[in-house]
């Protein structure tokens, strides 16, 4: 029994090596790959929190096994006590707090990229090919019409859908997300995409799929007894094929359903 | 994958620990409010023919009669009895249960748990009466119809879409809630004729009492008896004749000559077009504005009215209209932009040709013609714009105006 807890605290240092490696080597972390060139720099910073958490575990769970083994108690004899030391302490957090100040530092760039809109792809930002508004419990959403810009509010001539957003492959794109009632989050899990929709704002949210195939569109902020329901998709697409679809859209949504007599 | 398989063996041995064993309750078809205010004996002849027919939620029957594609036997598919006849019919019932049951309810009553919260209600389809369809009138919608109402969604209502799920099973589904709406229908119908034919309790009581006044030795089980007695001997007839009915109506409503088109081409929306569909809005002959207000806003001077309570000569004790089932329903504010029944110039059409079957939206005068009819269409269209001129597609006017971008992001 005396070298139970040295062998318990060494083993679940080895089993996090196990895990650490098969968990992101089996893509079980996160969604797929990342499909989208900003989503995969998102995925490296946190490869490289793995990285630092990983190594500090081990390094503390095998001194701790160590110290276990080699002081572990013996018969008739008494603990020594002791009131801290000064400069450990001051070490241990000064250590972690310079680790935590450079991850904040270093992932500013990335954060940058996808907040900031001095950062953003300006001729996207100017041209965003959607308004998605959020509501309990689906995405609709709003296209200017082929040619034109999308305006802050509704235009005679805009194309309306709901919850299948598409959107041009292989290159950045601007969407203009808001909410009509509650809390909701636009949640492109494969292109690492994460933005809440607030009631009152129009948040500006821009993504690149680098292939064009349909992408899974969630809610990700609890929003009401449907949440779970609230699933959309996002259908990334060539350009030309996305033209095409506009104006098919164009077409069914200004039918007027009159036939020609030549029809009958 | 060995790990997963291990994970999921693992995570599902806990949750069923947590969960426990239990079964959930097995589902049933409530019986509708006509039915229940039968005499017990009346009330099992109802639901003795219902389960005949249609079956109870989880061994539904197929009653062949109904323009219902229930599926046919597909002996090549190779998921085993999956594909057995009326496969079609048991598929829909799973779906429904995952997508509509808790809002439309398992009989289609629209009394789901969470029906209580809405409004407008989800539908009771057990009337038979449908809001959103292409034909006129009362009669029914026809499967494309269902089709596009599960594809669009009703914006505006809690009713979601489900274009997601597919061509495949929203023609499940439409199809279940076809024959929900028969079976439904059916119920209404036949226990409403007993309750006519006097086998409600009250009618027994007072039919009892009459009877007593000539004939001192009658007993109330005689009476019960003879008024039963008819029932069951016109049952068999009965069924036939209100099957009979029921195909007829769905037929006729699946009947591509039955769904509304214009037969004149869109009026082309200018200044001149609305101006005249804002003119007739106002006039006396069409009297949109009685309901939906002049500027369109829904107030309009009739919504301040006491609406009289079917078969019943008392009025509701608050003023405003009542749909057919007796909600509360205001007239549309039309400035706001949301159309339930879908945006495109032919479903405004339809109905302001058409009226809205079950809520007080009439049809339009006969006495109007096709273009002034697009002109009031015109109208409607412009007024989320102010009135302004609305849009027709292939104008394009070059300019875009500016992007504006909030201030939200990049703080
Ligand atoms: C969140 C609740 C909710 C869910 C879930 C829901 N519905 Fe509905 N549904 C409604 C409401 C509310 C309406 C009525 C809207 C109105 O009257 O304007 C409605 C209306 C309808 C109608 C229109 C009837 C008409 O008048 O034309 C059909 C058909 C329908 N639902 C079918 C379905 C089917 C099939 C499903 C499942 C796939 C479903 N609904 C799921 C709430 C719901
Ligand atoms: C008796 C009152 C009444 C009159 C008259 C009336 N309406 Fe309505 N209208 C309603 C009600 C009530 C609704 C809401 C129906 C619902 O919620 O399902 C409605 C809904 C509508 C809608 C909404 C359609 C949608 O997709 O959401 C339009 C458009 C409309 N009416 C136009 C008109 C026009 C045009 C006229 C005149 C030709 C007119 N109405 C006359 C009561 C009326
Ligand atoms: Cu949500």
């Amino acid at each position: 029994m005396n070298r139970f807890w040295c062998l318990f605290f060494v083993a679940s240092a080895v089993l996090a090596v196990v895990f650490f490696y098969i968990g992101p080597a089996c893509g079980w972390w996160f969604p797929g790959v990342a499909a989208s060139p900003l989503g995969q720099q998102i995925d490296d910073l946190f490869y490289l929190i793995l990285a630092i958490t990983g190594v500090t575990f081990i390094g503390v769970h095998a001194v701790l096994g160590y110290i276990l083994w080699k002081f572990s108690g013996k018969e008739g004899k008494r603990s020594d006590f002791q009131h801290g030391s000064h400069t450990l302490e001051v070490v241990w957090s000064i250590v972690p707090a310079g680790v935590l100040l450079f991850i904040a530092l270093y992932q500013m760039d990335v954060w940058a990229a996808f907040r900031m809109k001095s950062r953003f792809d300006q001729e996207a930002l100017a041209n965003p090919i959607a308004e998605v508004t959020a509501r309990q419990f689906e995405w609709r959403i709003r296209y200017p019409a082929p040619g034109k810009v999308l305006q802050d509010t509704p235009q005679p001539d805009d194309l309306y859908t709901v919850n299948d957003l598409h959107a041009p492959a292989g290159k950045p794109v601007v969407i203009k997300l808001r909410s009509e009632d509650v809390l909701h989050s636009f949640f492109l899990p494969h292109l690492r995409v994460k933005q809440d929709a607030v009631p009152g704002l129009v948040i500006p949210v821009w993504f690149e799929a680098n292939e064009p195939k349909a992408y899974d569109l969630v809610c990700a902020e609890l929003c009401g007894w449907g949440h779970y329901k609230m699933r959309g998709q996002l259908t990334a697409q060539p350009q030309a094929d996305f033209d095409a679809y506009m104006k098919k859209l164009k077409e069914t949504q200004f039918d007027d359903g009159f036939k020609e007599a030549a029809d009958e | 994958m060995r790990f997963s398989s291990l994970s999921i063996i693992c995570l599902g041995g806990m949750s069923l620990a947590l969960a426990g064993c239990g079964q959930p309750p097995e589902p049933v078809f409530a019986p509708s409010a006509k039915a229940t205010v039968l005499v017990p004996a009346a009330q099992r002849l109802v639901s003795e023919s219902l389960v005949e027919n249609f079956g109870t939620p989880n061994k539904l029957v197929a009653w062949q009669q109904f323009p219902i594609n229930y599926g046919a036997a597909e002996p090549t598919a190779s998921d085993a009895g999956r594909h057995d006849e009326g496969w079609r019919l048991r598929e829909g019932r799973k779906l429904y249960m995952v997508h509509c049951l808790h809002c439309h309810g398992v009989a289609g009553d629209g009394a789901g748990p969470t029906s209580r919260f809405l409004n407008p209600r989800p539908r009771d389809y057990r009337q038979g009466v449908f809001k959103f369809k292409s034909t006129a009138g009362g009669m029914k919608p026809s499967t494309a119809d269902l089709h596009r109402t599960l594809v669009e969604g009703i914006p505006g209502t809690y009713m979601p879409s489900f274009v997601l799920l597919g061509q495949e099973q929203i023609g499940l589904l439409a199809d279940y809630v076809k024959w929900l709406s028969i079976r439904g229908e059916f119920e209404e119908k036949l226990a409403g004729g007993m309750g006519k034919a006097g086998a409600t309790s009250e009618e027994l009581r007072k039919s009892y009492k009459d009877k007593r006044e000539s004939d001192k030795s009658i007993s109330y089980e005689a009476v019960e008896n003879e008024i039963l007695d008819d029932i069951r001997k016109e049952l068999p007839e009965t069924l036939t004749e209100r099957a009979q009915d029921l195909t007829d109506d769905w037929l006729a409503g699946e009947n591509p000559e039955n769904a509304t088109f214009p037969t004149a081409k869109r009026v082309r929306p200018d200044a001149a077009s609305i101006a005249r569909g804002r003119e007739l809005f106002l006039s006396k002959d069409v009297k949109c504005s009685d309901c939906h207000g002049p500027a369109g806003r829904g107030d309009g001077p009739m919504t301040e009215q006491f609406i009289k309570i079917t078969d019943s000569d008392r009025s509701y004790d608050t003023p405003g209209f009542r749909d057919f089932w007796g909600q509360p329903i205001v007239p549309r504010n039309l400035t706001r932009g949301v159309y339930r029944f879908g945006r495109r110039p032919i479903d405004l059409y339809r109905k302001v040709k058409n009226g809205i079957h079950g809520t007080p939206m009439p049809a339009i005068s006969n006495r109007v013609t096709e273009e002034q009819i697009w002109d009031v269409v015109n109208f409607v269209m412009s007024l989320p714009f102010g009135g302004k001129e609305s849009a027709s597609p292939g104008e394009a006017d070059g300019e875009g105006g500016e992007a504006k971008v909030a201030e939200a992001a990049g703080s």
